[in-house]
């Protein structure tokens, strides 16, 4: 009898020649196989490490070979114990816990300590959760597969274990548990999210408004709101996102959206003012009153606050308005607000306007342009408008000094789509050659040349 | 809607003086008429000897190619005799090919064994593609002799007797060296593996695990077949572990 120690010392010739000879006759077959996986796994080949890896994921089945898998775990290289940390995670047999969690501890290694930790995810429970959550603080790869592991560790009690770590971690690792308990879709941790949005620590609340933002409905708005007022800055930025999300995507997105509404007017002045944003972007019927009001207010300051806030709605239902309200500007702030506000908004998605008429809209702020900059930020916004139409509006621009620039920005974005530049081959051909004439871009130079040999793969 | 004949009259006439780069809109009721041919015998049985008709007369190549995508639809014993005379056609053999082996009637596969010995070898290779994606287990009698001539032709027939893989099949195989790294030998090896792994699918683990033996021994040692080795050693153990759902 060929004894493991014997093939493995010998290696794959005699491993072959026990496979032929009659060794692995199939009959006696299952223990066999364990020991050959054994001795590939322990082979300085990474192919041959790969064929025993792969029935470690997948064959050999039972708690026998898996504990005497696991009784090689200490004795391979580490890139060994890696690889077979890992494949025994994939194996997902429960069996080996005790001797992962084991390596886990004893190993210094960041490779084998990750596979480790994702294996742990895959096999393990509420009993795991907080060393996982302790690995948090480490440095990937460590931190990114804790991270993996518990969105993915099973339990029924493995919700509440998560909130419960997360209560005593550090701030950062807080925040991170937070993310895994939103991504995990867990529900019962919303209002723990609601607490920690008005944390003291400004990464805590911004997990915690990311959280809500994807699990928030009605009932939440008012604590968000409150965790938006405490935000500051890009924190305040996101925390508006999280918010319009709730009122605008998600389940009961109507009802959020009026439960928002009651919120704004119940609030104080103070309050309502940075309110206005999120209102704004929500948008509805009740918000324009509201922004009407103030645009009407004789107060300059209030009247400027109301037009800052027309011009961040969220589709271009609000077009006409803003061009009735710029021809009749006669302040110069007034008018620039306004300005910057239809050439952001002209070209949007509303699934009202067609191509034809988001370019007049363009085609009309153009005309109230008092200045090439905003002549530029025109030409540069037209490109959202895929139709040969914007191309015969862009293209007379190439001729214009100050203006060619974003012109040929323009003309190469458009000239990207290429059903649009291949049913205009030749309009096309012509301007891509003018552009490589005129741009001082090296980088649309590069993409006009390969837009006209029909490369499109890359921007 | 009944089939009605009379109604494509007209498209068969267009269909006749069509040529590559003209408006098909004019034949199109015989595409419909075609897919609402399924499950009407008289319609497909007047619908296919129509077809089969203008392969024999004086129209285009691109008409005759429209005809075999069709008959590749709803052909039967009928057309095979006006597809089988294309097979020698260079222009369209390989579209003649396309409607035979489709075709779920045996005439079909004798169509394409009888040609095999008469085209030449671009031809031939063609043939026997064929064969192999119908897995004509008929044609290894033919296939086996063509694996010992050498050349693109041996490979095809290797290739093909690797996908037909009855026991036959593969044992007309049996004289190639198989470790050699040419593409016979590259079709060989594949050949063998896939029986193997069919063996094991089946549950008929000791014949696996013979042919799985065989190439690993082969391979052994020869460092242009490091890869077959390692196929073959993968397979040993998906033969030897019992525990696993093959």
């Amino acid at each position: 009898m060929i004894s493991f120690q014997m093939m493995r010392t010998a290696g794959t010739a005699l491993l072959l020649a026990a496979a032929c000879s009659g060794f692995c006759s199939v009959g006696v077959a299952a223990d066999e196989a364990v020991e050959l996986v054994a001795s590939l796994l322990a082979s300085a080949d990474a192919g041959e490490r790969a064929i025993g890896l792969e029935r470690v994921r997948y064959g050999i089945k039972g708690k026998a070979a898996t504990d005497r898998l696991v009784a090689l775990l200490p004795t391979l290289p580490t890139a060994a114990q890696a690889q077979l940390a890992a494949a025994l995670g994939d194996r997902a047999d429960a069996a080996a816990l005790p001797a992962v969690n084991a390596l886990f501890k004893s190993s210094q290694d960041a490779s084998v300590r990750s596979a480790c930790i994702r294996a742990l995810g895959t096999m393990g429970g509420t009993s795991e959760v907080p060393a996982l959550a302790q690995a948090l603080a480490s440095a990937d790869p460590e931190m990114t597969a804790a991270r993996r592991a518990l969105t993915v560790i099973g339990g029924s009690d493995a919700v509440a274990a998560i909130v419960a770590a997360s209560k005593s971690a550090a701030p950062e690792a807080r925040a991170v548990l937070l993310e895994v308990l939103a991504d995990r879709r867990a529900r019962a941790a919303v209002p723990d999210f609601l607490a920690a949005a008005i944390d003291s620590q400004a990464s805590v609340r911004a997990a915690a408004m990311r959280s809500l933002g994807k699990l928030g409905g009605p009932d939440q708005i008012p604590g968000m709101v409150l965790g938006f007022l405490k935000a500051e800055g890009k924190e305040r930025e996101e925390a508006e996102k999280a918010i319009v999300l709730v009122c605008t995507k998600n389940d009961g997105k109507e009802r959020s959206a009026a439960r928002f509404m009651e919120v704004f007017k119940a609030a104080n002045a103070a309050d309502r003012e940075p309110l206005l944003s999120p209102l704004a972007k929500i948008g509805g019927n009740a918000a324009l009153e509201i922004i009407d009001g103030l645009i009407a207010d004789a107060d300059t300051t209030k009247r400027q606050l109301g037009l800052k806030t027309l011009v961040k709605w969220p589709d271009a239902t609000v077009s006409k308005r803003i061009l009735d309200l710029v021809g009749s500007a006669r302040d110069p702030a007034e008018r620039e607000i306004l300005l910057g506000g239809l050439i952001r908004i002209a070209p949007l998605p509303d699934n009202k306007l067609k191509d034809n008429e988001k370019l007049d809209l363009l085609k009309k702020a153009m005309d109230l342009c008092m200045n090439d900059k905003d002549r530029g930020r025109v030409l540069e916004r037209a490109n959202a408008i895929r139709t040969v139409e914007t191309f015969r509006f862009v293209l007379p621009y190439l001729d214009d000094p100050n203006l060619a620039e974003p012109a040929c920005k323009s003309i190469v974005e458009l000239a990207h789509h290429r059903k649009l530049r291949d049913d205009n081959k030749d309009d096309f051909m012509k301007a891509l050659d003018r552009v490589i004439s005129t741009t001082k871009n090296a980088e649309l130079i590069e993409r006009a040349e390969r837009y006209k040999l029909g490369k499109t793969w890359e921007r | 809607m009944p089939y009605d004949a009379s109604s494509l009259n007209a498209p068969f006439e267009a269909l006749k003086g069509f040529d590559w780069g003209e408006d098909a809109a004019a034949f199109k009721p015989i595409d419909e008429a075609v897919i609402a041919s399924h499950g009407d015998p008289a319609a497909r049985t007047d619908l296919e000897g129509r077809l089969a008709a203008l392969l024999g007369k004086d129209v285009s190549t691109a008409c005759k190619e429209y005809v075999c995508r069709k008959l590749a639809l709803i052909g039967g014993v009928a057309s095979v005799p006006s597809l089988a005379a294309l097979l020698g056609d260079a222009k369209l053999s390989h579209m003649a090919r396309f409607a035979l082996e489709k075709m779920t009637v045996p005439d079909a596969a004798a169509a394409l064994r009888t040609a095999l010995g008469q085209v030449d070898d671009d031809l031939k290779i063609g043939m026997i593609s064929s064969l192999a994606a119908r897995a004509d287990a008929a044609s290894v009698s033919l296939l086996a002799p063509l694996v010992a001539a050498g050349g693109p032709v041996a490979v095809a027939a290797a290739r093909a007797l690797g996908r037909i893989q009855t026991p036959q099949a593969i044992e007309a195989l049996a004289g190639v060296d198989a470790f050699s790294g040419d593409l016979l030998a590259a079709a060989v090896v594949d050949a063998r593996l896939g029986h193997a792994e069919r063996l094991l699918a089946k549950g008929d683990r000791a014949a696996a695990l013979a042919m799985y033996k065989s190439l690993a021994v082969g391979a052994a040692g020869k460092p242009q077949s490091t890869s077959i080795e390692r196929a073959a050693r993968r397979g040993i153990l998906a033969c030897l572990d019992t525990s696993a759902a093959v």
